[in-house]
């Protein structure tokens, strides 16, 4: 084989004249000491590209490249792609990367991708301190801290105020209510909404929220039994409901969606969902106008305590362990995370999930006037009861979930047939990346 | 001829026959073959390389290839271009030779427009075409919601359900690519003689007839060459399904076609060898079609 190889590389010289050969080399790529340079490459999507435009005005002797991608679950094979290449020709990596994808620091710190550096020594102790420890947790890969998570992306309930003081509803605190809800406006206001099933996150809200064991990382093992009693409670209580049309199973980022419950329709009276829905979705993408939203706590399970939600999202920065100004990237990232946080009509979209950063932040939600009323405490009390039976991952489940459920609710399936699916899923996804998988 | 001339001139005839043609043809193609080579050629035997090593650069065997076949996205994925090549082959073929016969039996005036007609979908190629045909999938903004209504889909994702995929694929890759065959075709049956048909038709035969036992019979190479390159592009399917897996936010599986799987393994898990594994699974398909094809069309066969 090798002399196959030689004889390929010979006929390419002499017919072409051209090196271009570098591919067929597979030597690891080269690392180069750490140096102070003023020079950075910053990698955002276009929801932290404001930061990075602040940070390079606030910097004019650092010499601040920014580039934008499609940060999300697109752009997470986007990253992959282009640092195996990088890898592969041992240069052109950006000093710091922004990806929408919670888990992407995962695959970043292993092999083959070793992207990552860990952020401790880089960021001072006494900033990183001050994320909460269920983020700085879903940031530590195999004991070492790599990534700061940029917002947090708890999920609460969203209550179209106007709607329920106007049906006469009260909003409810629990599953049971919000589901004995959903059925009692399918009879009487047939049409709206009290949530959705149809997003590749859906399962982050329903699943995550109430315990179920998809991600569970036991040792070197990881659990994933989908048709545990929490997963399987929370699908007989949503298939009549996604039956009898209070939640459709579609998602709410599609054209069919915003016709039939956004703008002047304004059929969404309740939404269990992200912190970063009041922007993202309510205002710019469904339209829904200013004061009918606000935010209450996450809903219980019965009476069970301790009240856990889920989180969708949740961007992390990641810094480069080839960069060669560490120093500067570092400054970055302290500087997006910590300082960066306009008021009034830029203010950050997502919930900071630097401690005192948020807390600046809330007050502001205060004083926006799309609200309703105030989000902020439910907000607030939500960041710190994301279920951290959770475990990140390597590979995406998203596509596991839309492929195997979505599709076939859509199709007129129960959610509650289609739970060993989706664990079969998942597990041949974890096998392909290398889990040891265990499914009871 | 060659019974009347003496042997030394048919000797000679040859000699200078090939020489002066060839060479002629070599500078013609001298511009192209760099080109063939760095990007045809050497890639293929890369991926042969890549396909029978290890990461390491140590010797495989055939691991990659029973590796790979055992990844539980292989067996669909291949499913998926099959029966979608499978498809659109057998449209491609009945469609485009059946309206290419059609149109060269119409007088030139209304042929020239339908020409015209068939061809204007084919201007609109590859990516381009796939986000257009987004749209027209969608039936809540589809010009054509009418017929997706009736077939049941009254949302994009049930425009996009599973088992339609390879049908939906199949449609688009017609309607972008059959244009262009239906003009080749055409230009194919132009090159038959007037006089065959006109002694046809003085033998009775009648319009169907002549299509059927004398147009199609002489333009069978052509053919055969479009279900060739058909196989081909049909087997690489790639850029179809990864956009539609982007626009429908991930509900189709960005491994649903072969080439796919062969990318993901490459740039997702950095498994070039499984990659290259893949993509030498589907030059094989393809060498096989073609093989299969030339022999039964004599294809190359030069006496006919």
């Amino acid at each position: 084989m090798r002399l196959l190889r030689r004889r390929s590389v010979l006929v390419s010289l002499v017919a072409t004249g051209m090196v271009a050969i570098a591919a067929c080399g597979g030597g690891s790529p080269k690392t180069s000491p750490s140096q102070s340079s003023n020079a950075l490459t910053v990698w955002v999507d276009s929801v932290r590209l404001p930061a990075a435009q602040a940070y390079a005005k606030e910097h004019p002797t650092m010499h601040v490249n920014i580039v934008t991608f499609d940060g999300d679950g697109n752009g997470a094979t986007t990253l992959q792609t282009k640092i195996q290449l990088w890898n592969r020709t041992g240069n052109g990596w950006p000093d710091v990367i922004f990806s929408e994808q919670a888990n992407d620091p995962v695959w970043m710190a292993q092999k083959p991708f070793e992207f990552a550096a860990p952020v401790k020594g880089l960021v001072p102790d006494n900033l990183l301190s001050q994320w909460p420890a269920p983020s700085t947790a879903q940031c530590t890969i195999n004991g070492t801290q790599y990534c700061v998570q940029d917002n947090l992306a708890q999920v609460v309930l969203w209550v179209n105020k106007k709607l329920m003081t106007q049906f006469g509803y009260s909003v409810p605190t629990t599953w049971q209510q919000w589901a004995a809800l959903g059925a009692k406006v399918a009879t009487e206001h047939p049409g709206y909404i009290v949530g959705n099933v149809g997003d590749s996150f859906s399962h982050w809200i329903y699943l995550w929220g109430n315990q179920c064991p998809l991600e569970q990382l036991q040792g070197d093992k990881l659990l994933i039994n989908s048709t545990d009693a929490h997963c399987t409670r929370v699908a007989q209580l949503l298939d009549p409901m996604v039956q009898n049309g209070s939640v459709p199973p579609l998602s709410v980022f599609t054209p069919d969606f915003a016709r039939k419950y956004g703008g002047a329709k304004d059929k969404v009276l309740l939404m269990p969902g992200p912190s970063w829905y009041a922007q993202a979705l309510f205002d710019q993408t469904l339209h829904i106008p200013a004061g009918q939203i606000t935010a209450a706590a996450p809903l219980q399970w019965e009476n069970e305590t301790p009240v856990t939600t889920g989180q969708v999202g949740g961007g992390p920065w990641i810094i480069s362990k080839h960069s060669k100004n560490l120093k500067g990237a570092a400054d970055f990232v302290t500087y997006a995370t910590t300082v960066f946080n306009p008021t009034g009509k830029d203010a950050r979209a997502g919930y900071p999930a630097y401690g005192p950063l948020a807390d600046a932040w809330l007050k502001g939600l205060g004083s926006n006037p799309y609200f309703a009323a105030d989000p902020a405490p439910a907000l607030k009390a939500a960041a710190g009861q994301v279920w951290t039976g959770w475990n990140l991952v390597s590979y995406p489940d998203q596509p596991v979930w839309s492929n195997t459920v979505v599709t076939k609710l859509v199709a007129g399936k129960s959610l509650s047939s289609l739970l060993q699916p989706l664990g079969d899923g998942l597990a041949q996804a974890a096998q392909a990346s290398g889990y040891t998988v265990v499914r009871q | 001829m060659l019974m009347k001339a003496p042997a030394r001139w048919g000797v000679r005839a040859r000699i200078t026959g090939m020489r002066g043609p060839r060479a002629h043809g070599l500078l013609f193609v001298l511009p192209y073959l760099p080109f063939l080579l760095v990007f045809g050629i050497l890639p293929m035997f890369y991926a042969l390389y890549l396909a029978v090593t290890t990461d390491g650069g140590g010797m495989a065997g055939l691991g990659n290839f029973t590796r790979t076949f055992r990844d539980y996205r292989f067996v669909p994925a291949f499913e998926h271009i099959l029966l979608y090549t499978g498809v659109w082959l057998a449209s491609l073929i009945v469609l485009v030779v059946g309206l290419a016969l059609l149109l060269h039996g119409r007088a030139s005036r209304v042929t020239s427009t339908f020409r015209f007609l068939f061809y204007i979908p084919g201007a609109l190629a590859g990516a381009s075409a796939v986000l257009v045909w987004l749209f027209m999938l969608d039936p809540s903004v589809s010009p054509g919601s009418l017929l997706l209504r009736a077939s049941g889909a009254h949302l994009f994702v049930e425009s996009i359900a599973p088992a339609r995929l390879p049908f939906v694929f199949a449609m688009i890759a017609f309607w972008t690519g059959a244009g262009g065959w239906i003009v080749v075709l055409y230009g194919a049956l132009n090159t038959i003689p007037q006089d065959l048909e006109e002694a046809a038709r003085i033998d009775g035969a009648g319009p169907v007839t002549i299509a059927l036992r004398l147009k199609l019979p002489l333009i069978r190479k052509w053919v055969a060459y479009m279900a060739i390159l058909s196989v081909a592009t049909g087997t690489q399917l790639f850029i179809e399904p990864q956009l539609v897996n982007e626009a429908s936010l991930g509900l189709v599986p960005d491994t649903w076609s072969s080439n796919q799987l062969a990318y993901q393994l490459a740039f997702r898990y950095g498994d070039f060898n499984g990659a290259a594994a893949v993509s030498v699974d589907l030059i094989a398909i393809g060498l096989v079609a073609a093989v299969l094809i030339v022999k039964r069309t004599g294809l190359f066969r030069t006496e006919d």
